[in-house]
């Protein structure tokens, strides 16, 4: 088990291909530094993100998951965003009453031109995430 | 004329002229209170009808059955009839192949108490019917043992909730009658029984309960009409209405209105506002 100090989390996100993805590509090419902690799914819009995989993701050992698509108003497929946003709201109230503590799923709004938001934000959901330690609970561990 | 023999007269009329090819309701309860399902398809076996709204299912969920055979009637309490809405709103059921009996309900009573979704019930009254038989009935205050229990819940920290919650679910034996009885749980292939690919274990282990739970509700939100009849027909014990309570709540606060209480609008997660509140994303 690694201690504290040295927990280095494993954060999945979910990027939308139009915005969020390019955005990363933006901060990539751009040589901005934020911490090596993200492995990246690229989704076709945020409103391909089933639930289901956020939780999947956490069952399967992510210690964090962030999803981030294009700001509303800007979705490539025009309400993609919109119907994720109602799905996500109820998501993230269920999460908050079953007890998975708060930081441990993060959703965002980061657009292709938003390099430098991505890595800030990286770098705030993996501080975050590593100050909540490992992801015990929904993890999957077979007896 | 009490308003089971009104019912019955009713029911033997519509078999008797042919205009239903069965009408579905309840019989007269046993010594526990609860009335079981009874399906009538002649004028004889109408004759067992009550009207009694202490019918532990949601008969909604057997119209799903039989809406092949042509028109059938229903005896629908408030949350019948609303499940019937939803069922309505996503093409489900043909509002021409139904004819609704409403009646205003007082609660399914067993062993003495009241279940515990009729104890916090805001619609006893069917919203939608061909004819109401008999007087609605008042709607009652909240159970505030209910509303007390749940303001608790959202005092707790996190990992209080967590703990209580895995305690809980840890007694999931995963036999789905939660889902067999709820009328709006009826995809053909449920997300815990699909294979290629898997989505989630069929083990009865914490973490697939928990999944299956969280996801469960969140296919249901804003289609819930928190009948109870999950509830009731687990065979452990578990609270699921607590689950249903909450994301009535979130649906409610959120996107307004109550699942199945206005047939001209789609269910809240099928749609979306330009300015749904989104204080939660970053
Ligand atoms: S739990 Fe979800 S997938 Fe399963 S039957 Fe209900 S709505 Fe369908
Ligand atoms: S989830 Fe339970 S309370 Fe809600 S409609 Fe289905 S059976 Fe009724
Ligand atoms: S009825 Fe109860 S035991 Fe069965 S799957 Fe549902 S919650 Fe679990
Ligand atoms: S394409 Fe980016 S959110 Fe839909």
């Amino acid at each position: 088990m690694p201690d504290a100090e040295n927990f280095e989390p494993r954060i999945v996100a979910f990027l939308c291909n139009w915005c969020s993805y390019a955005g990363a590509d933006l901060a990539g090419i751009s040589r901005l530094h934020y911490p090596p902690s993200i492995r990246v799914i690229r989704v076709p819009c945020s409103g391909r993100v089933d639930p289901f995989f956020i939780l999947q993701a956490l069952q399967q050992g992510a210690d964090g998951v962030l999803v981030s698509g294009c700001h509303p108003g800007d979705c490539h497929y025009l309400t993609g965003n919109f119907v994720a946003r109602r799905r996500f709201a109820v998501l993230n109230d269920l999460l908050e009453f079953c007890g998975i503590e708060p930081g441990r799923v993060t959703f965002a709004w980061v657009s292709a031109s938003e390099g430098e938001r991505f890595a800030k934000l990286v770098t705030e959901v993996t501080e975050k995430v590593k100050k909540l330690g490992p992801n015990r609970r929904l993890k999957k561990e077979l007896p | 004329m009490d308003r089971s023999e009104k019912l019955r007269q009713r029911a033997r009329e519509l078999l008797e002229k042919g205009e239903v090819v069965m009408v579905i309701g309840s019989g007269p309860p046993s010594d526990s209170g609860i009335s079981p399902v009874l399906f009538a398809t002649t004028p004889e076996q109408a004759e067992n009808l009550t009207a009694s709204t202490s019918c532990a299912q949601n008969l909604a969920n057997y119209l799903l059955k039989v809406r092949d055979r042509g028109k059938v009637a229903v005896v629908a309490r408030g949350c019948d009839a609303r499940s019937i809405t939803v069922l309505l709103q996503e093409n489900q059921l043909k509002r021409e192949n139904l004819y609704i009996l409403g009646i205003g309900c007082e609660g399914i009573v067993e062993n003495g108490r009241k279940s515990v979704a009729c104890a916090v019930c805001r619609h006893p009254n069917p919203l939608i019917y061909d004819e109401m038989i008999g007087e609605p009935a008042a709607v009652a205050e909240p159970d505030p043992e209910v509303s007390r229990a749940d303001a608790e819940w959202e005092q707790l920290s996190p990992d209080e909730r967590w703990e209580r919650l895995s305690a809980e679910l840890d007694r999931c034996i995963r036999c789905y009658a939660c889902r067999q009885v709820c009328p709006n749980c009826y995809c053909p292939v449920c997300f815990v029984d699909a294979s290629m690919p898997q989505l989630v274990g069929r083990t009865h282990n914490l973490s697939d309960n928990m999944v299956y739970h969280i996801i469960r509700a969140l296919h249901m939100a804003g289609r819930c009409v928190e009948c109870g009849a999950c509830h009731r027909a687990c065979p452990v014990g578990i609270d699921l209405m607590r689950f249903n309570r909450r994301v009535a709540k979130t649906v409610r606060e959120r996107f307004g209105g109550d699942a199945g209480t206005d047939l001209s609008q789609p269910p809240a997660l099928t749609v979306f506002k330009p300015d749904d509140p989104q204080e939660f994303i970053r």
